[in-house]
């Protein structure tokens, strides 16, 4: 386990360090000068040759790499050309709105993937239509799904608002910044059920695919488990389904489904701008989108490397889960 | 059922004979109709995709009517804010769509069985290296990877697909390495081996062929996923530039209209989800046609 641990954390390690090398490289090769953007059309030749050395973009490629990674672990990440705030500030304002809602989506598909693994494991009547809706599910585009989301829930039956966070004119700012948790710690139980109701509709958009992906892995080791001998044995021992499927089956099969659903961060991130664009929710991914129209590539390398480590985190965390519930697995 | 099949061990033979002996055993079996009518819709679409400028009723980046007229016999889809007609806007939109994905897997399997198949033959410290290379790519977010090489090259289609063929590749290079290790250690390579057959001879002759199968079925199931994330990066303004036909681009310039004109920004999702649904379910006809379950 130890080994494992250091082998994964190794691995892990390496894996952001060429992170860190395809961000730096791609903000060499665009064509967009950081310079002449941030000071604009008019600026002197004497100013944009200051600034030149002032960012060090006139010292080697190798030592403007190695200084770059020592901003990196001091947590700075140049400026942003849109807001000329630096863009490790503008990340710390934004990421909790993200994080609160990408962990919100991540329960919701774990669990939506999990009934959905489950339920179709056993076979029943109509296994033939509820392929075909598990396959709509995983062929609808995020934005179509908060677009008829918005127009169902919000328009029609009210049930549910359509962008931000909270209504609460005055929103409890810490000590968290989840909004969810802060408002529970202030006992303010308006504010958090205000809060849950923000985080269904944008939650269920993000997690629907990855609820699919995960549920259809899920059902399909789940269906060889429950061939395997020792499953026969605990049945004929004379133990409930339920039992022979939560304490025998499930522990065997739910590797592969917590493989999938890392693997599902990647295209979740993907999600999580388009929903926070269409929401108003104030957090990266609208960050993101403000970015792109005006090429304010800082911002999106700083995203990119946000983004990138949290991708790799949770699947390094995966692979340790898998080794923790499966310990055959020697990776 | 399963005794009176003949045996078929997975992962052998080529396509040609795999598809051949499956149809054939298929024929008598009902599941099979709705695998094949999925893949000839998806051929349909194909050649819809081919035929669009002689489909679409008018042209897609010129006015065509009133702004925000509703679906009518006359706008099947209605028009959009400046008056043009959504449905021809659609179909050219689909057009760009199908051709990328297909772009962008082609490259993604080219590049990445290429790298498999000769990581798999070759073995050694150039088989370690590649898949360490192929390995540190698998742990990268794709999708947000991409998105910044668009941002870093500038947005317009052609980059888009860069972007995306730079990041789509990996999974390919595993699988087929993967199933080229397997084949290696058949005897039908043994034999040619012995035959005096050469390197490239073997990887091209007897490794190749066998690793298609597993290729092109995990082609398939792929697509899907690849006209939905494309259709992400052309929302985000990563595509081609403003009055261009593209899905997803057309969703987001619409977005305004939703409450009102909900016709403008809906369409355009639907037909993306349309295409996608069409090659998941294809990309499963297929997978249940090779017998890989």
């Amino acid at each position: 386990m130890a080994g494992l641990l250091l082998r994964r954390l190794g691995a892990m390690v390496l894996v952001l360090l060429f992170l860190v090398v395809v961000v730096f490289s791609l903000e060499r090769i665009s064509p967009t000068d950081p310079v002449h953007s941030f000071l604009g059309a008019n600026a002197s030749k004497a100013a944009i040759a200051a600034e030149r050395h002032k960012l060090g973009y006139d010292r080697p490629i190798v030592v403007q790499y190695v200084s770059y990674v020592r901003d990196l672990l001091r947590g700075n990440l140049q400026m942003s050309l849109r807001t000329r705030r630096p863009v490790a500030t503008d990340l710390v304002a934004y990421l909790p709105a993200t994080a609160e809602l990408a962990l919100f989506s991540l329960v919701l598909a774990a669990v939506l993937g999990g009934i959905l693994g489950v339920t179709t494991a056993a076979r029943f009547k109509g296994a033939g239509l509820f392929r075909f809706l598990t396959l709509s599910g995983a062929s609808a585009p995020q934005f179509l799904l908060a677009e008829l989301g918005i127009l169902l829930f919000y328009r029609r039956l009210h049930w549910l608002p359509a962008t931000g966070r909270s209504s609460l004119a005055n929103a409890p700012r810490g000590p968290t910044r989840f909004i969810t948790v802060d408002t529970l710690l202030h006992g303010n139980i308006h504010g958090f059920t205000d809060a849950i109701g923000h985080l269904i509709l944008p939650g269920l958009c993000i997690a629907l695919i990855p609820a699919v992906s995960i549920g259809r892995v899920l059902r399909s080791s789940l269906v060889s488990t429950m061939r395997t001998d020792y499953v026969r044995t605990a049945r004929s021992k004379g133990l409930r389904e339920v039992v022979v499927l939560w304490r025998h089956a499930m522990r065997n099969s739910i590797g592969p489904a917590l493989s999938m659903g890392g693997l599902q961060v990647g295209l979740m991130f993907a999600g999580v701008v388009v929903v926070e664009e269409i929401f108003g929710w104030p957090g990266i991914g609208l960050y993101t989108y403000q970015a792109i129209p005006r090429s304010d590539f800082p911002a999106i390398a700083g995203i990119t490397l946000v983004l990138g480590a949290g991708y790799v985190l949770v699947n390094t965390a995966v692979d340790i889960l898998q080794a923790v519930a499966d310990p055959r697995i020697a990776l | 059922m399963a005794t009176a099949e003949p045996y078929l061990p997975p992962s052998v033979g080529t396509l040609r004979t795999r598809v051949v002996f499956k149809v054939r055993r298929r024929r008598r079996s009902s599941a099979a109709i709705g695998d094949r009518v999925a893949i000839g819709l998806l051929v349909a679409i194909t050649m819809m995709a081919f035929a669009t400028p002689l489909l679409a009723p008018y042209k897609p980046n010129l006015i065509a009517g009133d702004a925000f007229a509703r679906p009518s016999m006359h706008f099947l889809l209605g028009t959009d804010e400046v008056g043009r007609d959504i449905l021809s806007r659609v179909l050219f939109g689909l057009r760009t769509s199908w051709f990328a994905s297909l772009e962008v897997i082609a490259s993604g399997v080219t590049i990445g069985g290429g790298i498999g198949l000769v990581a798999g033959t070759a073995g050694g410290w150039i088989d370690d290296v590649l898949m360490r290379i192929t390995d540190i790519f698998l742990a990268l977010p794709g999708p947000i990877l991409a998105i910044a090489v668009v941002a870093a090259l500038g947005p317009s289609l052609q980059h888009t697909l860069i972007a995306v063929a730079i990041v789509w590749w990996p999974f390919y290079s595993r699988i087929v390495r993967g199933e080229v290790k397997a084949l290696a250690a058949r005897p039908h390579v043994e034999a040619a081996r012995l035959a005096g057959a050469g390197r490239v001879r073997l990887a091209l002759r007897h490794l190749l062929p066998g690793a298609i199968p597993a290729t092109v079925v995990t082609a398939s199931l792929d697509v899907g996923n690849l006209v939905l994330t494309l259709a992400i990066l052309s929302f985000l303004g990563l595509g081609a530039p403003s009055p261009a036909p593209e899905l997803g681009a057309m969703v987001a310039r619409g977005l305004n209209y939703l409450l009102q004109e909900w016709w403008v920004p809906i369409m355009p999702g639907l037909a993306v989800m349309f295409l996608a649904f069409v090659a998941n379910l294809a990309g499963d006809g297929i997978r249940d046609l090779l017998g890989m379950a």
